[in-house]
């Protein structure tokens, strides 16, 4: 383990993923309570010595609203990637480990919800829910379209571990199948199931912010999200206006933490599976 | 008559991610004569594959040549365009047999696909004519006595290990190379697939498709039915070399003896003789090594005055030896 | 059955499969919208009306193309002694309109009356004509770059793998909205919004099909880049695994051309990249959609942003059900390219019928 960290540091792309990753964390956790913004009537203000970022349509200070949006879409993201990577690596370690009608039966269910485009569930579902849509609704929603794909990967992960020797070895001396689950096998799939969960983090960001572009984020005070953000934007006219302050600084903080996750892991990838590497 | 293979001094070494250069083989000579068998053996990890790839001036990073020479009917293989290696010394001059054929064999393509492959490579126009090409190709695949039709028009995974195995010798011995290297064909297979393997290599032999050829393996014993002449490697570097008859039944290197030792013999006399291990792993070849490459797992070490020193080979029993103790 | 036929067989299969999943998708169609609130009720609560007569009118009207309500052979509405209609059963009511989608009914729009299909009928087109290639090329292009990336390594690889990774993680909307910014307005190279000038009417003629090739352009390349790059970094790590594999040093140890060598690399990294394909396409053509609504492309995902925003959810469900549907279609199609193109899937499952 402490080998593996020791590699990864080498890494230049871990090593910048992980300062990317840091930094918005950061800034999502501790911002929205550290900076309070100045209020302000002006709609579209220019960035200024006052407002670093400018003002939204509304006169909000930028800044204080993309660390709110930040905070709020880490925590959709995170809170999808739970349940998503939960749900996921359960059903694809039972599938896995047990085989046979179990297999079937749950392979088929996880083929039909991949199949089944996830955008189209949460379309369906957010616009049924024209109040009280909340950030935990949305992020709920994402983790219960999105498991399928962890299910999986694990399930093809888990169904290889099956004939090893130490888990035939576990079940001639009568361990029991849960024991084998997640004493043998789980936590030899541990850095693997991590490396899903973070992909899940980041596609549940993703997921929030496709689906507040298309007017079904999140509704209330306060749980504005970048998403949310970039759609007043857009609604709002600040793209033919050329109010750039308006877009760009929310793109480039979405983009950087999915690219952040991205080289994150993408970086274990390449330490954990040598042949990657050279 | 001349040496239809003559490797001087050849050193070959890695280059890591980090920059640091792995030794994998150090100054190995040798020199084949047209019809010789050479074999190689030692354990997995000694620099024999690595030999290999110096053996036909391929050098594809991280591996690069350090020094010496390898000459294939007088032709330096050193200091030429990988595309002119390409072309005119692989398959042709030197050719390779790897081990475990399933995996060699490209698995979305049919053998005679492979095979035609192999010949448009090395031709110098630049439309074949099928229909020609395939009859060749009939003609030799006849000669393994396998039913050429249905295995040139099979995909891999529709053959079986052997029919495989016989495929990949088929496809490598195509074009009549001068040298063949058999790096451990039989070492994935069952005890009745390798004979059946072993013959086929011999009945090429006997065709004179090729003459020359070096065959690699960590089963020294099998060596003495197979080669005229054996050579040991260790770490890198070649420790013993002589006839088959007395590396196997004489063995000097202290080395060539525990790898004998750690073999299980059928032969007479040694039924009731226990294998033993060699205890200790080889030096890491990432860094220099002065004195004896062995010495660390030599038996004779604690009464060794020379394992300081690096060691040469030198005549022992008319045959060269690596060890400055034995006699 | 058909054991001699394993390939007819294997067609079929996927092929009920695929029309089970979508009986599944309709009536996923049909329960989601209703988790939250009735749809009716919300529609209903939107609009005014002049009278309580029509109001009632339309309220039935609405519940009875939704097949909320029971209806006798002759179309009419069956209803109670009050005169009110009588509510449909739940499963009943999925019957009524899994019949109706099967017959290709998919209602009428709330807003502006038109049956949906005609709406549909009416954006389906421009979808196609944006997403097909650009997701067609997208995955060929960022296919051929990976594995290049892969078989070259050294400079090549590591200019293009961080480019395409941090391409990978662009939204689709947020890089059509930069696009849009620079060449539409600022730098104003091309249209920002639309699929044609709004002074032609739509036709096959030179000058309307050059407006809409230059409408093309922002939108097209805004799914295609980021497409590519997604697919580039997925070849990538399939490609110097392949690298790695026997199968490719034997072939240079043979001297095989390099040409040759990287056909067999590109293909058969491609086969697990094809299926990639087929489970991402619902991902990306999701993300597309929100492409259009960037530029107001009159494609299906404008059709559904303004059928949101308005709530009208005869048309909303009707879009949804055609995106599965395509997405279900483009499954089909590439699981049996992989069965075609893969000897290995071939012989598998020839074995299976055995």
């Amino acid at each position: 383990m402490l080998k593996l960290l020791r590699n990864l540091i080498k890494e230049p792309m871990f090593v910048i993923g992980m300062s990317l990753f840091l930094i918005t964390m950061i800034a999502g956790l501790l911002g929205p309570s550290l900076y309070t913004a100045s209020p302000n009537g002006m709609s579209y203000a220019r960035p200024s010595a006052e407002y670093w970022l400018g003002t939204d349509n509304l006169g909000h200070d930028y800044v204080a609203l993309l660390l709110r949006g930040l905070q709020n879409s880490l925590y959709v993201g995170f809170m999808a990637g739970i349940i998503a990577t939960t749900i996921g690596t359960l059903v694809g370690l039972f599938a896995g480990f047990k085989g046979g009608l179990v297999d079937d039966i749950l392979t088929m269910f996880t083929n039909l919800f991949i199949v089944i485009p996830s955008f189209v569930v949460l379309v369906l579902v957010s616009a049924s829910w024209p109040e009280g849509r909340s950030l935990t609704l949305i992020a709920v929603l994402i983790g219960l379209t999105t498991w399928p794909w962890t299910a999986r990967s694990v399930r093809a992960q888990a169904a290889s571990l099956r004939g090893r020797d130490h888990i035939s070895l576990a079940r001639i001396n009568g361990a029991t199948n849960l024991q084998i689950i997640f004493k043998h096998i789980l936590p030899y799939l541990a850095s693997y199931v991590f490396m899903v969960f973070i992909m899940q983090v980041a596609s549940g960001i993703l997921s929030e912010s496709a689906i507040s572009m298309i007017g079904l984020g999140p509704i209330g005070e306060g749980s504005t999200s970048l998403g949310v953000i970039l759609n007043t934007a857009k609604n709002n006219s600040a793209i033919t206006y050329g109010y750039w302050w308006g877009i760009f600084p929310a793109a480039i903080v979405i983009t950087m933490i999915v690219f952040a996750l991205y080289l994150l892991n993408n970086s274990m990838e390449g330490v954990f599976n040598p042949r990657l590497r050279k | 008559m001349a040496d239809i293979l003559e490797v001087k001094d050849l050193s070959l070494h890695y280059l890591t991610r980090f920059g640091q250069k792995v030794h994998a083989v150090t100054n190995v000579s040798f020199t084949m004569k047209q019809g010789e068998i050479l074999g190689i053996a030692g354990e997995s990890g000694c620099g024999k594959s690595t030999l290999v790839n110096g053996l036909m001036g391929l050098f594809i990073p991280p591996l690069y040549p350090t020094g010496g020479d390898v000459l294939v009917s007088g032709e330096s293989l050193m200091n030429r365009t990988p595309e002119d290696v390409r072309l005119n010394v692989l398959s042709q001059k030197v050719s390779m047999i790897p081990q475990g054929a399933f995996n060699a064999l490209n698995p979305t393509r049919k053998i005679k696909d492979i095979a035609l492959d192999v010949i448009a490579a090395h031709s110098a126009s630049k439309k074949l004519n099928e229909k020609e090409v395939y009859a060749r190709l009939r003609e030799r695949f006849d000669l393994f006595g396998m039913e050429t039709e249905r295995i040139l028009n099979s995909y891999p995974i529709q053959l079986t290990a052997g029919e495989r195995q016989r495929s990949v010798i088929g496809i490598s011995t195509l074009l009549n190379p001068k040298v063949v290297i058999a790096d451990e064909p039989t070492s994935a297979l069952d005890v009745t697939t390798q004979k059946v393997v072993i013959k086929m290599i011999f009945d090429l032999l006997e065709r004179n498709i090729f003459s020359t050829m070096i065959f690699i393996t960590h089963e020294l014993p099998l060596l003495r039915h197979v080669a005229h002449n054996i050579a040991i490697m260790y770490a890198g570097e070649f420790v013993e070399c002589g006839t088959s008859t007395q590396v196997v039944h004489d063995p000097r290197h202290p080395y060539t003896k525990a790898l004998m030792g750690a073999m299980l013999s059928a032969d007479a006399g040694q039924k009731d003789r226990k294998p033993t291990t060699i205890e200790g792993a080889p030096p890491s070849l990432a860094k220099t090594i002065t004195g004896c490459r062995f010495a660390e797992r030599c038996p004779n070490a604690r009464v060794c005055e020379f394992k300081h020193k690096n060691q040469s080979m030198r005549m022992v029993g008319e045959r060269l030896v690596r060890c400055d103790y034995v006699e | 059955m058909l054991k001699k036929y394993p390939t007819v067989r294997y067609v079929l299969q996927r092929a009920i499969w695929y029309f089970l999943t979508f009986l599944v998708a309709i009536a996923l169609n049909f329960f989601l919208p209703r988790l939250g609130s009735d749809p009716v009720d919300i529609m209903m609560a939107q609009s005014s009306f002049s009278s309580p007569e029509i109001r009632k009118q339309t309220e039935e009207n609405l519940r009875k193309s939704f097949g909320l309500i029971v209806i006798d052979k002759q179309g009419q509405i069956v209803r109670d002694e009050q005169g009110n209609a009588v509510r449909a059963s739940k499963l009943s009511q999925l019957f009524n309109y899994s019949k109706q989608v099967l017959k290709g009914d998919l209602g009428t729009s709330f807003k502006n009356k038109k049956p949906v299909k005609e709406i549909i009928l009416q954006a389906l087109p421009w979808t196609i004509a944006l997403q097909f290639p650009a997701i067609l090329f997208g995955w060929i292009c960022g296919n051929l770059l990976g594995a290049l990336a892969a078989y070259r390594r050294g400079v090549f690889d590591k200019a293009i793998f961080p480019l395409a990774l941090l391409m990978s993680s662009i939204p689709f909307f947020v890089f059509g909205m930069v696009l849009v910014y620079f060449f539409g307005i600022i730098w104003d190279i091309f249209p920002a919004v639309g699929a044609y000038s709004l002074q032609l009417t739509p036709g096959f003629y030179l000058d309307f099909l050059l407006s809409a090739a230059y409408h093309y352009v922002l939108p097209f390349f805004s799914i295609f880049l980021i497409l590519a790059g997604g697919q580039a970094i997925g070849m990538r790590s399939m490609g110097i695994y392949e690298l790695g594999t026997d199968y490719i040093k034997y072939a240079k140890w043979l001297g095989l051309k390099e040409s040759r060598v990287l056909i067999y690399l590109f293909r058969n990294a491609m086969l697990p990249q094809l299926t990639g394909l087929a489970l991402s396409i619902g991902a990306m053509v999701g993300g597309a959609l929100i492409t259009e609504m960037i530029f107001s492309y009159p494609g299906l995902g404008m059709a559904m942003l303004t059928a949101i925003q308005t709530n009208d959810y005869p048309v909303i469900q009707g879009v949804t059900l055609l995106i599965t549907t395509s997405v279900l279609l483009a499954n089909f199609t590439v699981d049996i390219l992989i069965a075609l193109l893969d000897p290995r899937v071939k012989a598998s499952l020839a074995m299976d019928a055995k």
